[in-house]
């Protein structure tokens, strides 16, 4: 008994459940995520092969965080790599070269340029991963064979239903905004 | 009213004559001859006076094939969203033949502004041998000759682009649009080519002991950025006229106008970079004494003042989002570049024939509006009677309804 409770206790894991709809083109369902949104949907996301002009409007989404992240590295590449320089080149082991000063900014350039390249798009790569929780080798979607479209030509949206919710409305709406097929997916809680 | 896709929108022809046109006809005819009278009343410094007139006919000029580029670029590229813009580039390249007229000075004023015309006896005797060995490139018919050959690209790249994107605009259908752009790929090589040699033989040849290979790509990107700049002012300008592209132009499409400047913004320091720093790190006497000049007095305070304006502050102001969404912001930035090109250009001239420091003549002005209202005031009146879109292009629904992803 007392085992029973503590398990009851720990709120047994209960898979989150998803509403998908495929649409035909990448425009229905740009359009269809509005209406989607304007029916009090908010938990909801596209699933397509390439993005989509105007996709992030249509989720309501806010502004990515990538660019200052990108800022960040872009900066620490910039002083990370002309310090370097200045360090290597005009402290510890000052050579004249041609008669040039230890400390020669225009050749320090190009690879100040370099570094702030190459840190920037790191940054960008890796905060992409964590913004989006990847690497991400399961979710529910991955529960309906047809998803596999959304690689290829499928344009999906995806919504995620609240506690207690079987969905049938979210699925309905779908159907009703032209949606090709719709399906109801529940994650599997090992 | 034209049909364009699922809607409909109401398009105005442009009216002839109208205020454009003749504050730039005046302006024009008032700039020229007031530096033609500066010119005969010049003495010694009709060199100069002639160069800041050069200055303004490869000024604008520029622009005006940066726009037949761009135009043929976004063909090559099959780009939709710019549709609602094609207009604007056609129409900027439709100067192009009021150059030809405005060559004359120049080649007239040849001897006086090329001092390979007619080796002075004051040049040195290394000098003089450098000069008959680029007698093979740097002589008079062969100066001109290679101008009649850039003009006739220019003319019929533009021509035959602009003319079926206006035929699409009575007859509608494909076929122009598959015309345009076979054109427009093809073009490339040769308006690429002729705007490298160009700037070889107006601007480069002015100093004819110096050479960089990257000078026509200098010259070239900055002609790019302001073309772009222009187009802001232009589309920000019109941005209330319901009737004209401008009313249709949607803050994605400015937004990319402030990227596309932000882009060349960064281009045009790479090339003004790599020019200086491969010349500087070899320290060889034929290729350094061109920055030599250049690094001393006044033209050092020049070359200082456009890292700062050139580059520095559109860069980092550029990076904003918020301001690439705010027109009269986005416009007061392609002014700011509108007058640094002018202030880089004048950079690559003067210093040649001034190398004891800055120099300025109150005619360089003077030119800069009369090429400028005159090259205006002929694209406006190539314009009237036409629409300012390409009504019946069969993407410009697809750009009137463009987002960025």
């Amino acid at each position: 008994m007392e085992h029973a409770a503590e398990h009851h206790g720990h709120a047994a894991p209960v898979g989150k459940t998803y509403v998908l709809a495929r649409f035909e083109t990448g425009e229905a369902l740009v359009d269809a995520c509005y209406k989607v949104r304007e029916k009090g949907f908010e938990s909801i996301d596209t699933h397509s092969p390439y993005p989509l002009h105007g996709g992030d409007e249509a989720l309501g989404l806010g502004r990515s965080r990538v660019p200052r992240i990108a800022l960040a590295g872009g900066l620490a590449g910039m002083f990370g790599g002309y310090l370097m320089m200045v360090y290597m080149n005009a402290w510890n082991w000052p050579i004249n070269v041609g008669g040039r000063p230890p400390h020669a900014p225009p050749s320090f350039i190009p690879i100040t340029f370099e570094t702030t390249v190459l840190l920037c798009s790191l940054s960008i790569f890796f905060g992409l991963l964590v913004l989006m929780r990847l690497p991400q080798p399961y979710h529910a979607a991955f529960e309906l064979e047809q998803f596999r479209s959304a690689v290829n030509d499928g344009f999906w949206l995806s919504v995620a239903l609240p506690p207690g919710s079987d969905g049938k409305d979210a699925a309905a709406l779908a159907s009703q905004l032209g949606a090709k097929e719709v399906s109801t997916v529940k994650e599997s809680v090992e | 009213m034209v049909e364009v896709g699922p809607t409909t929108i109401t398009q105005d022809r442009l009216k002839p004559g109208g205020k454009t046109f003749s504050i730039a006809v005046g302006v024009g005819v008032v700039g020229l001859l007031l530096t033609a009278v500066g010119y005969a009343v010049g003495g010694a410094d009709r060199p100069s006076i002639l160069a800041g007139y050069l200055v303004a006919f490869a000024y604008w000029l520029g622009i005006a094939i940066a726009a037949s580029i761009w135009n043929a670029i976004f063909h090559a590229a099959a780009a939709r969203w710019m549709t609602v813009f094609r207009r604007v580039f056609e129409s900027m390249g439709a100067a192009i033949p009021i150059f030809i007229l405005l060559f004359l000075p120049i080649a007239l004023g040849m001897p006086v502004l090329f001092p390979w015309v007619n080796p002075s006896n004051r040049m040195s005797h290394e000098q003089l041998h450098l000069l008959q060995h680029k007698a093979l490139w740097l002589n008079v018919p062969g100066f001109l000759l290679r101008a009649a050959v850039y003009f006739a690209i220019w003319v019929v790249v533009n021509q035959l682009l602009r003319g079926w994107s206006l035929r699409q605009d009575r007859e509608g259908g494909l076929e122009p649009t598959r015309r345009m752009r076979r054109y427009g790929s093809g073009a490339l090589p040769f308006l690429g080519l002729s705007i490298t040699f160009a700037a070889f033989d107006w601007l480069m040849s002015v100093d004819p002991f110096w050479f960089s290979t990257i000078f026509g790509a200098y010259y070239f990107t900055g002609s790019f950025l302001s073309c772009i700049a222009l187009l802001t002012v232009i589309t920000v300008l019109t941005r209330h006229e319901q009737r004209l592209f401008g009313g249709l132009v949607t803050r994605h499409h400015t937004h990319n106008l402030g990227k596309l400047m932000l882009a060349f913004t960064a281009f045009w320091t790479y090339i003004a970079f790599s020019q200086f720093m491969l010349i500087w790190i070899a320290n060889i006497p034929e290729e350094a004494s061109w920055y030599v000049v250049r690094m001393k007095g006044g033209w050092q305070s020049v070359g200082i003042f456009l890292i700062v304006t050139h580059f520095i502050i559109p860069f980092f102001t550029l990076l904003s989002r918020g301001l690439k969404f705010n027109p009269r912001g986005l416009a007061f930035v392609a002014v700011w570049i509108l007058v640094v090109h002018w202030v880089d250009l004048n950079w690559l001239v003067f210093p040649a024939l001034h190398p004891e420091g800055f120099y300025f003549h109150w005619t360089a002005i003077t030119s800069m509006l009369g090429v400028g209202g005159f090259a205006i005031a002929f694209a406006r009146w190539r314009a009237a009677g036409h629409f300012t879109l390409p009504v019946k292009d069969p993407y410009l629904a697809d750009s009137l309804r463009y987002q960025q992803a």
